[in-house]
């Protein structure tokens, strides 16, 4: 009975003993990571051929149009640099408008020199008015012009019409004055303008010049609108003129046509 | 006792045959699913290659070539088209070319003297508010005088003739000198203008905009200086205006008071 229990027992154990040796060659003989990086695993030998095929195409497919495309770029930005904004144009354009700087402050001056010429109070206090390129100055205009030229004539002293023809030419007289110290003005800052916009492009860019372009047009547009204002005044001005002859005129023939009536009378009465 | 030994012994004789049966199928399949993992993992490998090496071959490589033709594209059209260099230096030649033209025809004109005065006094008046030169506006006043005589001395004249002479001649005098100013500053934008023409001459493309900019603005000052000329003839034209609206009241009262003094001789006889 001992014997056939050792006997299954020894079998059991030799069994376990076989199993466990099986394992031990299993587990030698799977694939440990050396032989892969040794290249001799198929999967390596597929990759690289992947890699070959991929650096292939990135030396043909890509790196060649790119640099294709580098040189295309290089070609423009040289082209740009040397033909179309060369640096030695755009210093000398800013350089012009350095000198233009000097140029346009000497002419603002002479425009500042002292022109009044009146040698009597009354002239040289309207005058002054008329020279100061004041807008504040306007009621001051006023006042000088009456003092100088005097108001219109009492009621007394004139007909209706002839009152009527001096009051219109005595506005239109005073507001020529008074357009011509506006436009003086207006001139005097559209110089200023004209300066600090010339001062900006002392520092501009070609990309940047335009929009200063832009606004001295815009300031061109305002410049010839005040011109334009300044003619309109000068018409009034000639057309009150023309007016002023017309009526006259008039009032010498509605003078010389009663004198006539009078006179015809006198002598009729004479005869009788 | 002892058969119930015998038969657990025999069971567990059995369920360990059993078992090592399983422990067998266990081991290899241990073995083997590493095996089949590592196959998966290559069929994975080599479709990302696939999908890297077509999206290198399509969409990438496609598109640089687009962007290649494109590039060389818009290249010769800034060359040939927008900026083509035979053009920009035929219109630099251009300018080069009118410059020589008309500047000396422009300069002959410019250099005609409109001096027509004859007598002497005339001719110094003439000669200094032709001058252009600002520096001899003192001398307007003393040759103006001259010729048009000074204002009228108090016992000579009515004060309101007086002061209408006075700013007569003020304003005459006025509007000469700031014609002579005027000359000046056309000389200077002349000027101007003339290197405005040959910084054209030498301009890119580029910096065009920038002479163009600086015309503007030259063209700003000229548009100011012209106003301040109208400026000048307005006050004239409105003093004279003001002067004969002036006569017309005076004369106003000079005949009312004619026609009361003969009523009063026709009423006294």
């Amino acid at each position: 009975m001992k014997t056939t229990t050792r006997s299954r027992l020894w079998k059991v154990l030799r069994n376990a003993a076989a199993v466990a040796c099986g394992l031990v060659v299993v587990i030698t003989l799977l694939p440990s990571k050396a032989r892969s990086q040794l290249g001799l695993d198929p999967c390596c030998a597929m990759m690289q051929i992947g890699l070959n095929t991929i650096s292939g195409l990135l030396r043909n497919s890509v790196a060649s149009p790119l640099g294709s495309i580098q040189q295309s770029q290089q070609q423009s930005a040289t082209f740009e640099q040397q033909v179309v904004f060369p640096l030695a144009a755009i210093n000398q354009a800013r350089n012009m408008a350095v000198q233009f700087e000097g140029q346009f402050v000497q002419m603002r001056q002479l425009f500042q020199l002292p022109i009044g010429s009146a040698t009597l109070p009354m002239p040289q206090m309207l005058e002054q008015s008329l020279l100061s390129g004041n807008p504040g100055a306007m009621p001051q205009i006023t006042s000088n012009y009456y003092s100088l030229y005097g108001t219109v004539m009492a009621p007394a002293n004139a007909p209706q019409q002839v009152r009527n023809l001096v009051d219109m030419t005595d506005a239109e007289a005073q507001a020529a004055m008074k357009k011509a110290v506006e436009i003086d003005a207006l001139a005097n800052l559209e110089l200023q303008a004209a300066e600090q916009i010339n001062q900006q492009l002392q520092t501009t860019a070609p990309g940047t010049s335009t929009i200063l372009e832009a606004e001295t047009a815009a300031w061109l547009v305002r410049a010839n609108a005040y011109t334009q204002s300044a003619m309109a005044e000068l018409v009034r001005v000639r057309s009150i003129e023309l007016a002023n002859s017309s009526g006259q005129l008039k009032f010498s023939a509605s003078h010389t046509a009663t004198l006539q009536s009078t006179g015809n009378q006198v002598l009729q009465q004479g005869v009788q | 006792m002892k058969t119930k030994t015998l038969e657990f012994l025999r069971n567990f004789q059995h369920q360990l045959s059993r078992s090592r049966r399983w422990l067998v199928v266990v081991v290899i399949s241990l073995c083997l699913i590493p095996a089949n993992s590592r196959a998966q993992g290559i069929g994975d490998l080599l479709l990302l290659l696939h999908t890297i090496t077509t999206t290198l071959q399509g969409p990438i490589g496609d598109a640089l070539t687009e962007m290649r033709k494109v590039n060389a594209a818009v290249n010769n059209f800034r060359q040939q088209i927008i900026w083509p260099l035979a053009l920009i230096s035929q219109a630099r030649s251009f300018v080069s070319a009118t410059r020589a033209h008309y500047t000396g025809l422009m300069s002959q004109i410019e250099g005609i003297k409109n001096n027509s005065a004859t007598l002497a006094l005339p001719m110094q008046l003439e000669s200094v508010f032709r001058s252009a030169q600002s520096g001899s506006m003192g001398q307007i006043p003393s040759i103006y005088t001259q010729i048009y005589q000074p204002v009228a001395l108090s016992g000579s004249a009515q004060p309101a003739q007086r002061n209408l002479m006075d700013i007569d001649d003020a304003m005459s005098m006025d509007s000469l000198k700031t014609a002579m100013v005027s000359d000046q500053t056309s000389q200077s934008m002349l000027t101007l203008a003339d290197s405005l023409e040959q910084q054209a001459m030498t301009a890119a493309p580029g910096s065009a905009s920038m002479v163009t900019a600086q015309a503007r603005v030259a063209d700003l000052e000229t548009q100011a200086q012209l106003a301040k000329m109208l400026a000048a003839q307005l006050r004239e034209e409105a003093t004279k205006l003001a002067h004969q609206n002036a006569l017309l009241k005076q004369r106003s009262v000079a005949t009312q008071n004619l026609q009361n003094q003969i009523q009063q001789v026709l009423t006294h006889p």
